[in-house]
């Protein structure tokens, strides 16, 4: 019974920290974003 | 439709005249079937079912070599912008690739049955498997030549065609397995529901790969 | 060429659908872990039934929203479906991967093996190939329109077969029949197991939803970028498009933080 719950945690941690590193992924990709963003304004300052 | 047939011709002509595959899909099924007789005992016991799977196996992955050459070979050609320059919908390509790929693996086929029987003294000569072996040839001509034409562009095509077309094809490999399995073990009449869901699965997949061409040849 | 944001919701409502999720999953946790009674015969293993169950409901959902996308999009070309369609994808590969591990958890404390080759995790085993296949179709096919082509052939085609594969299977297996697996109770399921699962199915669900809002409003926002560089490449933009097309990419990307 008590090696059952091993298997419990585990499988619960790895659907959290499975959901997290997602949700850090998607982060990452709003990042990206903005920095290029930050790219297209700066690129407008330099040509004004 | 007789814009089918004239496209199937082409191929039939283009592979007799240059014997760009069909000779290596048939070497390639019998060295395959060969191979059996090593990797699986079919000599004693029960022969039946890995004779099956091991028949299929062959036909799978001759099958597979002949798909993926077909669309490479036009691709690097050019003869693909030709074709698609022709005044023909993507449909009817579909329809003539589809059947010329349907009687290159048939004949592999119609070869490979009497060499089978003959190593191994299983069955393989009785009508019903003629006729489960062009079921199954049909439905994997159907997803093949769609997923050919998908993988043809793509620069890791002879590995993508396999991984995209095996994981679809499984109830055509389930079934075509267990009927022939069964009339190896001279069960034919069960063999029949597994009939029927290869040819429900043909219907579906040929009628879902004519429709869904057009996305494939857009250039 | 300037395409509203797609999803169409208020950010104050995406934000509520964020915390809607984090509040019902937490009580399903709960529930799964606390409230929930202990399995006589699987002991406390079983629990992992309250996660296991709902990611695989996501995982087949995603599937259709896929093939809702590819469909739109074979017909109607329409960018907005193809966005739905990849975004779901990843969302499905996501919770497949997770069907898979938490079936192997909970089935070798119980039955002692990792794996099962029944019906319903045989397929949800393709499924996953199939997902892996959409991404390669994507990255393999050279350009972003033809690949979203291809991916549509191949969401449309898997989604249809996924039901046949899971029968094929079915028919196969009931030749040879294996302990049933990976059930609980059955129709004899006691109330309160019930609803903590209803909880649990919510709560992930609503979660589905929130990624999926969110993941669409990235990829607009990368589309539309991508679209600026090209433009850029092509000929020299002027400082009005490139600033509005920043303003509205600003906007969404802040939109899309929120977690």
């Amino acid at each position: 019974m008590d090696d059952n719950l091993g298997y419990l945690f585990a499988a619960f941690a790895v659907t959290w920290l499975a959901i997290a590193g997602y949700l850090l992924y998607v982060g990452q990709q709003v990042k990206t974003l903005r920095d290029e963003v930050r790219m297209l304004e700066d690129g407008d300052d330099a040509v004004r | 439709m007789r814009k089918v047939w004239s496209l199937v011709w082409k191929d039939l002509l283009v592979e007799f005249r240059g014997r760009e595959f069909l000779g290596a899909m048939v070497v390639f099924a019998l060295i395959t079937i060969v191979t059996l007789n090593f990797a699986f005992d079919l000599i004693r016991g029960d022969r039946e079912a890995p004779g099956a799977g091991g028949l299929w196996i062959a036909f799978l992955f001759a099958g597979m070599l002949g798909l993926g050459r077909s669309l490479a070979v036009e691709r690097d050609r050019g003869t693909l912008e030709g074709l698609t320059l022709c005044p023909v919908d993507a449909g009817t390509i579909f329809l003539g690739k589809f059947i010329s790929n349907v009687l290159f693996i048939v004949i592999v086929q119609a070869v490979s049955l009497p060499v089978f029987y003959a190593l191994y003294n299983l069955p393989s000569l009785r009508p019903m498997v003629f006729l489960i072996a062009l079921v199954g040839a049909v439905g994997f001509a159907g997803l093949g030549t769609l997923f050919s034409a998908v993988a043809a562009s793509s620069r890791a095509r002879e590995i993508l065609m396999p991984l995209l077309l095996f994981p679809l094809a499984i109830p055509l490999v389930i079934g075509t397995v267990r009927a022939t399995t069964l009339i190896f073990q001279g069960e034919s009449g069960d063999a029949w529901p597994w009939f029927n869901l290869l040819a429900a699965f043909d219907v579906i997949f040929v009628t879902l790969s004519y429709v869904v061409f057009d996305l494939v040849l857009e250039e | 060429m300037m395409q509203r944001n797609p999803a169409g919701r208020s950010d104050t409502l995406v934000q509520g659908l964020g915390l809607l999720t984090v509040a019902v999953l937490t009580l399903g946790i709960f529930m799964a872990f606390v409230y929930a009674p202990t399995d006589r015969d699987q002991g406390d293993a079983q629990r992992i039934f309250y996660i296991h169950v709902p990611m695989a409901w996501l995982a087949y959902l995603a599937m259709g929203v896929v093939l809702v996308g590819s469909v739109g999009y074979m017909w109607k070309r329409s960018e907005r479906m193809d966005r739905l369609a990849r975004s779901s994808a990843e969302l499905g590969f996501l919770f497949t991967t997770l069907v898979l591990i938490t079936g192997s958890l909970w089935g070798r404390p119980i039955w002692n093996t990792w794996w099962q080759w029944e019906a319903r995790l045989t397929t949800t085993l393709v499924l996953w190939f199939i997902f892996i296949g959409y991404f390669m179709v994507r990255a393999y096919a050279g350009d972003r329109e033809r690949g979203a082509r291809y991916a549509a052939v191949l969401g449309i085609i898997g989604a249809i077969d996924v039901p046949i594969i899971h029968q094929s299977v079915k028919w196969w297996r009931t030749l040879h029949p294996e302990p049933i697996v990976l059930d609980t109770g059955g129709p004899n399921l006691p109330d309160s197991m019930l609803a903590t699962l209803v909880v649990c199915f919510i709560g992930f669900t609503l979660l589905y939803a929130y990624l999926l809002v969110q993941k669409t409003r990235v990829e607009w926002a990368r589309d539309m970028l991508a679209e600026r560089e090209l433009t850029a490449l092509l000929s020299p933009a002027t400082d009005a498009t490139d600033r509005r097309v920043a303003g509205s990419v600003t906007h969404e990307v802040s939109g899309a933080a929120e977690d």
